[in-house]
């Protein structure tokens, strides 16, 4: 391991964090709700770690950046960026135990939105803003946002961005890496604050608007009411969001290509078609299971198609408990937990593409029994897809599955929830969700789980959100070498 | 700037390497995967997957936003067809690399048609620089500035030499003639020397002057400056074909070893005043046969870099004084330094040289100021020209008034076609041509360089 590089790199990253927590301080600031100070204290814990790293560190000029330092670093700075980003939580007294504090901010940080908030009512604009915006800055990836401030960080930066983004492979705008992370940005910001005015307009104050939209951008899920949006009673917020949990669903790469004048490129691209197919036929069956409980069918659409879109881009707001719909109808929602929204989102999940590399690879092994000297190759995007990815793709998903079952069993030594109820907590974790049912579902929470369960489902989020691999890098032997 | 390079073998993943470190958008086009998962996971580029000769994968790569197309791939047809594509698709600039000699011969007739600005041999480049290394035979690496007027010859210094063992500030009392020592390069460490350095026997020593200069300063050190009289080259590929051409027409008596006979047959009949002996060019005997021992130089171009290494070595035991290797892994360069092999050549770096001088000359149209760039002591160092434009703070002021950057040094100054050897008195004025060496590459304004 590149010591010098990784603990430089984290120190530029905690600075980037201290520099998130502006906003939050300049809110508490402004609500004079006395919870500034406690930002205020994070931000220099931040600083005072981070500054000496990145000051006084000097990486080695003669050693280039190896994939594993790349991983390692990926998975400490979101290690270490979760630590810090739970200090505000921890200080200003919202969580009196470090373990729910870390929870949370892991949450915040890997977009599920999972909470172990209970009490909503306290008056700390400041925290609760921070508290969402973690969504924010974890959605597009820390690492990212990095490379567009400072694309000089470092030589051979794409260790780092491909260990963070998600999808099965690197997929650049533009030729430079800075650029391509500038653009991403600024297409994310764009779109949050088009959904930041929209909200405002309809009805929302600016408090509430802010909150929603980053929320909603990464995301993630976490809300300052304790019904989440279904605490506005409001038909125009519910579709205001829908849509735009969609439009945070699809690959931003498809954005800049609509916006260079690629529109035909974009309908054509099959991951998007999977996904809005995926949408609309979920829907409109969520609409029928559900229409005997809601009446009408407008009504049956607006719930079907929020809890749908909330599900599928693993953002976890809620409008309804959809643990107290129909089983077939929480059969659906189990299924739609696994797969995620695009590739290049801020979503997470197992990603349409993997699902549908999945698919194509067990057609063609289908088609490989009838004849079994055909020769057969899987396309996508129209183009021949690496034997490679295809593995990777198929180790993916068998790790992925895999985390689940022993997340499963670990969360259920605490002996306190039904088996449904573990096994949903650990997959709505990995695929960064947020809900799950029963006691964790869209009206529970997770405080019931013990610290240790916390932790270990904290783990399971990073594990989500970094794609395993990252994350599970740190527990070999040998990524702690030289 | 936007360079698209496609091919990315040898010299594309040079090119690519260098044109990205200074700070160019730079998009690579293959057909292998595996080459671009290499270019992709060290080099911060955009890949594009395909044919490079068809139009809808240059269309994937933004060709018509593309300042420079370089057709790099094995093939001279593709690369001819992609230049003829690109340009029309809206490529600014198109370079292509193309090997086969007839081809090249007639090339001239419709290079416009094609579509090409420039076109390299990267075995007929490699054969001129041979050439060079062979008209002075005690150097081992000769590069040409301001139009030849200036010359930078590399050689190693050995004991006895009059410049060896005192401070360089002194070395100018004595009564040799004036050459400014440029860069030495020690334990594979390229240096820039100053007033205070001092070299040791067996550095490897840049000397910059005018080729009058640099000549008589040689005489004076004792060392052989006569032309090669008689030659000798182990393979017949497309190098020594280039070069056989070449040095015999300068009077060098050259035999050629080959050992494949219908190849040596073709040899000599387009060759017919060159000696071609068909055999294993490796075998001592034959060697010895061919009367390898009064040859004043020996040039190994085999196809295989360790043939070349060990015949290299057994003629410099048998004491030819020249002797010239070809090898593809120019990161070896420094173990054959360090075994006695002084003078080796790596098509693959002098293609991407001089594809990267063309590629600074357009940049230069567009901004940048350098007029040229040449990379020396094996890619460690580099040698920029540069123009002096007036009104530049630096102007008139004499250089050791000026801040200097560290590791960089002003190894020429060229007034109105008469180079100057610049010593601390000198100043630069306005329109003259100054070739700054340098350890570190990025650099791109005499600005950088020297300032008040």
């Amino acid at each position: 391991m590149n010591k010098r590089l990784v603990f430089r790199t984290l120190g530029t990253l905690l600075i980037v964090e201290a520099l998130c927590m502006l906003p939050s301080l300049l809110i508490g600031l402004f609500h004079r709700d006395g919870d500034a100070v406690f930002m205020l204290e994070s931000m220099a814990a931040a600083l005072a770690v981070g500054l000496p790293c990145h000051l006084l560190i000097k990486p080695d000029p003669t050693r280039n950046m190896k994939p594993k330092d790349g991983y390692i670093i990926v998975s400490l700075a979101w290690v270490v960026l979760s630590l810090f980003g739970a200090l505000p939580l921890y200080l200003s007294g919202l969580f009196s135990n470090p373990a729910d504090a870390f929870f949370e901010s892991v949450s915040g940080f890997t977009t599920t939105g999972s909470t172990v908030l209970t009490d909503f009512s306290q008056k700390m604009h400041g925290v609760m803003f921070w508290r969402s915006f973690t969504h924010w800055i974890g959605g597009m990836g820390v690492l990212v946002l990095t490379l567009a401030l400072l694309p000089k960080l470092t030589g051979r930066t794409s260790w780092l961005v491909k260990a963070e983004s998600p999808g099965p492979t690197l997929s650049k705008i533009v030729p430079k890496m800075g650029d391509s992370a500038k653009i991403l940005y600024v297409i994310y910001g764009a779109l949050t604050l088009m959904l930041f005015i929209s909200l405002l307009f309809a009805g929302l104050s600016p408090y509430d608007a802010a909150i929603h939209a980053v929320g909603t951008a990464g995301t993630g899920g976490f809300s300052n009411l304790g019904e989440s949006v279904g605490g506005f009673h409001s038909a125009a917020v519910d579709i205001i969001i829908t849509v735009f949990m969609v439009l945070f669903g699809l690959n931003f790469g498809l954005y800049f290509r609509l916006i260079t004048g690629g529109w035909r490129d974009c309908l054509k691209n099959e991951e998007l078609r999977f996904f809005m197919s995926l949408f609309v036929v979920c829907t409109l069956v969520l609409a029928f299971m559900i229409l005997p409980i809601y009446g009408t069918f407008g009504d049956a659409l607006r719930y079907a198609s929020f809890q749908t879109a909330s599900i599928v881009s693993t953002t976890g707001f809620g409008t309804a408990d959809f643990d107290r719909w129909p089983e077939a109808a929480k059969g659906l929602i189990f299924v739609l937990m696994f797969t995620g929204a695009c590739v290049g989102s801020t979503a997470g999940g197992m990603k349409i593409q993997r699902v549908m590399l999945l698919f194509k690879a067990a057609k063609r092994e289908v088609k490989k029994t009838f004849s079994p000297r055909s020769v057969q190759i899987v396309r996508l995007e129209g183009q021949t897809v690496d034997e490679g990815i295809i593995h990777q793709t198929m180790v993916f998903v068998v790790v992925y599955l895999l985390l689940i079952i022993l997340g499963t069993f670990v969360v259920a030594l605490d002996n306190t929830h039904t088996l449904i109820e573990n096994m949903t907590a650990a997959l709505t974790c990995v695929s960064n969700v947020g809900p799950g049912f029963g006691a964790v579902g869209p009206a529970g929470n997770f405080t019931s789980y013990s610290a240790f369960s916390k932790v270990v489902l904290s783990f399971l989020m990073l594990a989500g959100r970094l794609e395993l691999f990252p994350i599970l890098v740190l527990f070999t032997p040998s990524a702690w070498r030289r | 700037m936007r360079i698209m390079i496609v091919g990315v073998g040898k010299v594309g993943f040079t090119l690519a390497e260098h044109l990205t470190t200074e700070g160019h958008d730079v998009v690579v086009v293959d057909q292998s995967d595996a080459a671009l998962r290499k270019c992709e996971d060290t080099l911060d580029v955009l890949c594009v997957s395909g044919n490079g000769a068809v139009a809808q994968t240059l269309q994937k790569g933004e060709i018509d936003h593309t300042d420079i197309l370089i057709a790099a791939t094995a093939t001279d047809e593709i690369n001819m067809l992609c230049c003829l594509i690109g340009k029309r698709l809206g490529a600014k600039y198109t370079i292509a690399r193309i090997r086969d000699p007839q081809y090249n011969e007639n090339l001239s007739l419709f290079e416009h048609e094609l579509g090409i600005d420039l076109t390299i041999n990267p075995e007929r480049a490699t054969a001129i620089e041979i050439g060079r290394l062979l008209r002075l035979p005690f150097a081992s690496s000769v590069e040409t500035f301001a139009h030849g007027l200036v010359e930078m010859v590399g050689f190693r210094a050995q004991i006895g030499d009059a410049f060896v063992g005192i401070p360089l500030k002194e070395v100018r009392n004595l009564n040799l003639p004036q050459v400014l020592y440029a860069a030495v390069e020690r334990d594979g460490q390229a240096l820039i020397p100053n007033g205070d350095f001092v070299i040791e026997p067996s550095d490897h020593v840049f000397v910059i002057s005018t080729p009058e200069t640099i000549s008589a300063f040689f005489r004076v050190l004792g060392k052989n400056t006569k032309p090669v009289k008689r030659a000798m080259i182990l393979g017949g590929g497309r190098v020594s074909y280039y070069l056989a051409r070449r040095i015999t027409s300068g009077g060098t008596s050259v035999s050629l070893i080959e050992i494949n006979p219908d190849k040596a047959r073709r040899l000599k009949e387009d060759l017919s005043n060159v000696n071609v002996i068909q055999g294993d060019g490796t075998s001592q005997e034959l060697l010895e046969q061919e009367g390898l021992r009064d040859m004043d130089a020996f040039i190994c171009l085999s196809d295989r870099d360790e043939e070349n290494l060990m015949t290299g070595l057994f003629a410099i035991k048998q004491g030819v004084k020249k002797v010239v290797v070809k090898n593809n892994h120019i990161s070896y360069a420094d173990i054959m330094n360090d075994l006695g092999l002084d003078n080796i050549v790596s098509p693959r770096q002098i293609t991407s040289s001089t594809i990267l001088r063309y590629v600074r000359a357009v940049i230069n149209s567009h901004g940048t100021k350098i007029d040229k760039l040449y990379r020396i002591l094996g890619g460690k160092a580099e040698a920029m020209e540069f123009e002096a434009r007036p009104g530049a703070s630096y102007i008139g002021i004499p250089l050791h008034a000026l801040k200097k950057r560290p590791n960089t040094l002003v190894g020429m100054i060229v007034r109105k076609r008469k180079p100057i050897v610049p010593f601390g008195d000198d100043t630069i004025e306005a329109g003259d041509r100054v070739v700054i060496l340098a350890c570190e590459s990025g650099i791109s304004d005499l600005n950088e360089v020297i300032s008040k």
